[in-house]
């Protein structure tokens, strides 16, 4: 894209986006659709005029109008970093216009839904697609500058007032992303398929979410809070830890959508667990489903299911330090070849693995499994009385059933956390990255690379064990088609989509690989087309993965880890080099 | 014996008596012998194919010899890189390996893993003596990346270094395991003179914290002002061994890793160009064998 980007010539960049920006406002006040569409106004007012309705203006329209203002006062704001800010909000306008395009012409029948038809005119999604690409040539003629490096402490502030000022940001930041992936979550509807519009009102407002975030990135405030965050570890993670406790009590506090986050937190459990066997050590496992399948079904065969052959009833806490256990052996068991295979090879040994668990599981291996027929009626956990399926009520407000699901597995996934972050963050940590970039070298360096890979597999497969105790109980079945190697596909897709070897990035890959298909559901037959499409998109452009390890990031952009461009860099050694040269060569002269 | 009597004035760290290496048919080394004194620089010099590396392979146990035997202090060394390691053998690889996506501080920090004792459980629960063990690792990674002259940012991808700095964090990580031996391969390629000599200070520092040091290259001005001794491999067996000086010297040195003298290639060519080279003309198939029968009496 930069490659046509620039091709308009630099004196027009400001006027160019000035313009995209204004037209992005023209689109938020003009009519989206010359017609009331079949299924009911399309979302919100968009149908209307603006001056129909100005105090009405909500959903994507609003989101167009703000990102309008923005890119018009960027463009004259004396600001560093401008172009890249720019370029995001023209993309996230663009988005938007183009997912509301495509959805109006599609149920309205033909491109005059988005035009002009019947003596009305609609020309609000011409207007945002003309002013998205607008800001985007604008912002590359404006210049794509380094991501400018905001000082870490404001007026060379230290201690407590530093301590303050940065508790006080990252708070307001925190809160603002609980809301942001609260508003993620409801966007188009709080309980699933109940607007017809849902999934496009969602893929705008991911654009949106996107474009806001991509200008943030752009003028450097999200590397300045993430910095901020690193310094002060334990407030971030308290903080967030209330944020995700905070969830439920957000407009995100419905039956469905706690059902669905719990669901991705047992995901992203999993995935973290994977990140160390793929992210950290590098061993590329296919088969890592399996760990959470024997997980699941270890625990449905302790918790009294009448199903279950054992017939042995233990409390869940019990339960899962067992299934942990006899994953972990597995996982000794299933890490062993990693001694004698390596890359390739190593894939297909775990992806074998992984067919012989699903194979067995369908074939109700020694009456374990229950084959076709799986586990059915888990009984939900049970602590004190309180059965966790059923609705609590908490500082007076009545929350609906799975929440003490979602606490549970908030807590899984802090556990997890907190497992990956002090591994890799150990001497064993970088004993399995050094592995992971030179086997060889880090034999030579007197790492027992064998025992190192077995216990990557151990750890990895005892996570996956615990995540899968809980997923049988909150499902309340365990079937052995939920542990098949398309969901072990999905995880390793979760993990590199997020940043290998990063957390943040782990639990955004599992986020998004299994709340995308949910919100897409209304486009039945193009589902997994559009997110298989939406994929590619995000490895084209963002190979590093949304959330990437610090140094893995300044791999794929070409920058060292304090974002300095790697070739400025290189062309400053050379400098410096010959600058040498010379004084020695003027030495001996 | 005789290598040893000639290092009698210091104690022998590390022996390789008679170390062979066959390789299907082919024989890479053969009867090599080495001796490295106490606190001593020694140099492998060859032309390339001598089996300079493949004998550096067989000290850090990636090789297992096929006959002879190296000895660290008197011990068998067991044929394990890991264990060579622990034992008390650092190298450096002849292009440079560090761990490309890991910090400078981190490189280091790998280097230092046998000398922390952390188990899998300290790791997980990073109890108070694991941060005391960690700082010190710490503290000990940034002491050598000062020692080897490497004061940018320990924060840097390793693979975003300049190369002169690459090679000298490569040594800061051999360093960090403690060797005894520290083994360096080609430590000078592709450097320009003042780095060269910038690695010459740095080895004999290195030399003077205590640690034998053994140093193949091809710069052999580098390596004769470098050694207290010189082996010299030519196709896979020393050829000769002894201090810089006697091997500078040596005729078959000269011949075999320098080249012939002057006057001698002087003398070859001018016979060269007096001498008729027979062509062989396709037109006159049948000329060929007496063509090259002439020709073979041509030659002396």
């Amino acid at each position: 894209m930069s490659r046509f980007t620039a091709l308009v010539p630099r004196a027009l960049g400001r006027p160019l986006s000035a313009i995209g920006g204004v037209l992005l406002l023209i689109a938020a006040m003009l009519p989206w659709a010359t017609f009331l569409l079949n299924e009911g106004a399309y979302p919100d007012k968009a149908t209307l005029q603006f001056f129909d309705a100005p105090f009405e203006l909500t959903g994507f329209r609003w989101h167009m109008l703000l990102f309008g203002i923005a890119g018009v006062v960027i463009t004259f704001v004396p600001l560093l970093g401008k172009g890249r800010a720019l370029r995001a909000l023209g993309w996230g306008g663009l988005a938007i216009s183009v997912v509301s395009a495509i959805f109006i012409t599609s149920e309205g029948g033909g491109l005059g839904a988005i035009t002009a038809a019947d003596g009305a005119y609609a020309f609000g999604a011409v207007a945002g697609i003309l002013g998205g690409l607008a800001l985007i040539f604008g912002a590359g003629a404006v210049g794509i500058d380094d991501i400018p490096h905001w000082p870490d402490a404001p007026f060379g502030w230290t201690g407590w007032a530093e301590r303050l000022f940065s508790w006080a940001v990252l708070l307001v930041s925190f809160v603002a992303m609980l809301w942001l992936v609260s508003e993620t979550l409801t966007a188009g509807g709080s309980a699933g398929v109940s607007s017809p519009y849902a999934g496009a009102v969602f893929l705008a407002f991911l654009g949106m979410a996107g474009g806001l975030l991509g200008a943030l990135h752009g003028v450097g405030f999200t590397g300045w809070i993430s910095r901020m965050s690193e310094r002060h570890r334990a407030f971030s993670v308290v903080v967030l830890l209330v944020c995700a406790a905070a969830l439920p009590f957000t407009s995100a506090g419905t039956q469905y959508w706690m059902n669905v986050a719990g669901t991705i937190g047992i995901y992203a459990a999993t995935a973290i667990g994977l990140n160390i066997v793929v992210g950290l050590a590098g061993l590329l496992d296919l088969g890592y489903v399996a760990f959470m399948g024997i997980g699941a079904f270890v625990a449905a065969n302790l918790s009294g299911a009448t199903a279950a052959k054992l017939g042995i009833t233990l409390p869940f806490p019990v339960a899962a330090v067992i299934a942990a256990v006899v994953v972990g052996v597995f996982g000794v068991i299933v890490g062993s070849p990693t001694l004698r295979v390596r890359g390739d090879y190593l894939a297909i040994v775990t992806l074998a693995f992984g067919e012989i668990f699903t194979r067995s599981a369908q074939n109700n291996i020694g009456d374990l499994t229950g084959g076709a027929n799986a586990i059915p009626s888990i009984p939900a956990i049970a602590v004190g009385g309180l059965e966790f399926n059923e609705p609590i009520t908490l500082f007076g407000t009545e929350l609906p059933a799975g929440v003490m699901y979602y606490f549970l597995i908030t807590l899984l996934v802090a556990l997890v956390m907190a497992v990956f972050a002090n591994l890799k963050n150990s001497r064993i940590g970088r004993a399995w990255i050094a592995i992971r970039e030179d086997e060889d070298v880090a034999r030579a360096m007197g790492i027992k690379t064998g025992k190192m890979k077995i216990l990557a597999f151990l750890t990895g497969a005892t996570l996956a064990g615990l995540a899968g105790a809980v997923f049988a109980h909150k499902l309340g079945t365990s079937s052995y088609d939920a542990f098949t190697f398309l969901q072990s596909v999905t995880l390793l897709a979760a993990v590199i989509l997020g940043g290998m070897g990063s957390i943040p990035g782990a639990v955004m890959g599992a986020a998004l690989l299994f709340v995308l298909p949910e919100k897409l559901r209304e486009f039945e037959e193009y589902r997994l087309l559009l997110f298989g499409l939406a994929l590619i998109l995000i490895m084209r452009f963002r190979p590093q993965g949304l959330v990437p390890d610090r140094l893995r990031r300044a791999e794929f952009a070409g920058e060292t880890a304090e974002g300095k461009s790697i070739e400025a860099v290189q062309e400053q050694a050379v400098i410096e080099q010959e600058h040498e040269l010379e004084a020695s060569k003027g030495g001996k002269a | 014996m005789n290598a040893a009597a000639r290092h009698s004035m210091s104690e022998t760290v590390l022996e390789a008596s008679g170390v062979t290496m066959v390789f299907g048919g082919l024989t890479a080394l053969n009867d090599v012998s080495m001796t490295l004194g106490e606190g001593r620089i020694v140099g492998l010099i060859g032309p390339n194919g001598a089996g300079k590396t493949t004998f550096f392979n067989c000290l850090t146990g990636l090789y297992t010899p096929t006959r002879g035997s190296v000895r660290l202090r008197g011990n068998q060394l067991p044929s394990d890189p890991a264990k060579v390691t622990v034992a008390g053998i650092a190298r450096t690889f002849q292009n440079v390996r560090l761990f490309p996506n890991m910090s400078v501080l981190e490189n280091v920090l790998v280097g230092r893993h046998i000398q922390m004792k952390q188990g899998p459980l300290a790791s997980l629960f990073h109890g108070p003596g694991f941060h005391r063990v960690e700082r010190a690792a710490r503290k000990r990674a940034r002491e050598l990346l000062e020692f080897v002259g490497l004061t940018g940012d320990e924060n840097t991808a390793a693979r975003n270094l300049p190369y002169g700095d690459q090679r000298r964090l490569e040594i800061a990580r051999a360093l960090a395991t403690e060797p005894a031996v520290l083994l360096l391969d080609e430590p000078t390629a592709g450097m320009n003179p003042q780095e060269t000599e910038a690695a010459r200070q740095l080895i004999f520092r290195i030399r003077d914290t205590g640690v034998s040091v053994v140093v193949i290259e091809h710069d052999t001005k580098f390596i004769f002002s470098l050694c207290d001794s010189v082996s010299v491999l030519v196709q896979g067996e020393v050829l000769v061994e002894g201090s810089p000086d006697t091997v500078r010297d040596d005729p078959r040195v000269i011949e075999a890793y320098l080249g012939k003298p002057r006057e001698e290639v002087e003398a070859e060519v001018a016979e060269a160009r007096t001498t008729v080279i027979p062509r062989y003309r396709d037109d006159q198939p049948g000329d060929q064998t007496e063509v090259i029968e002439r020709y073979r009496e041509d030659q002396p």
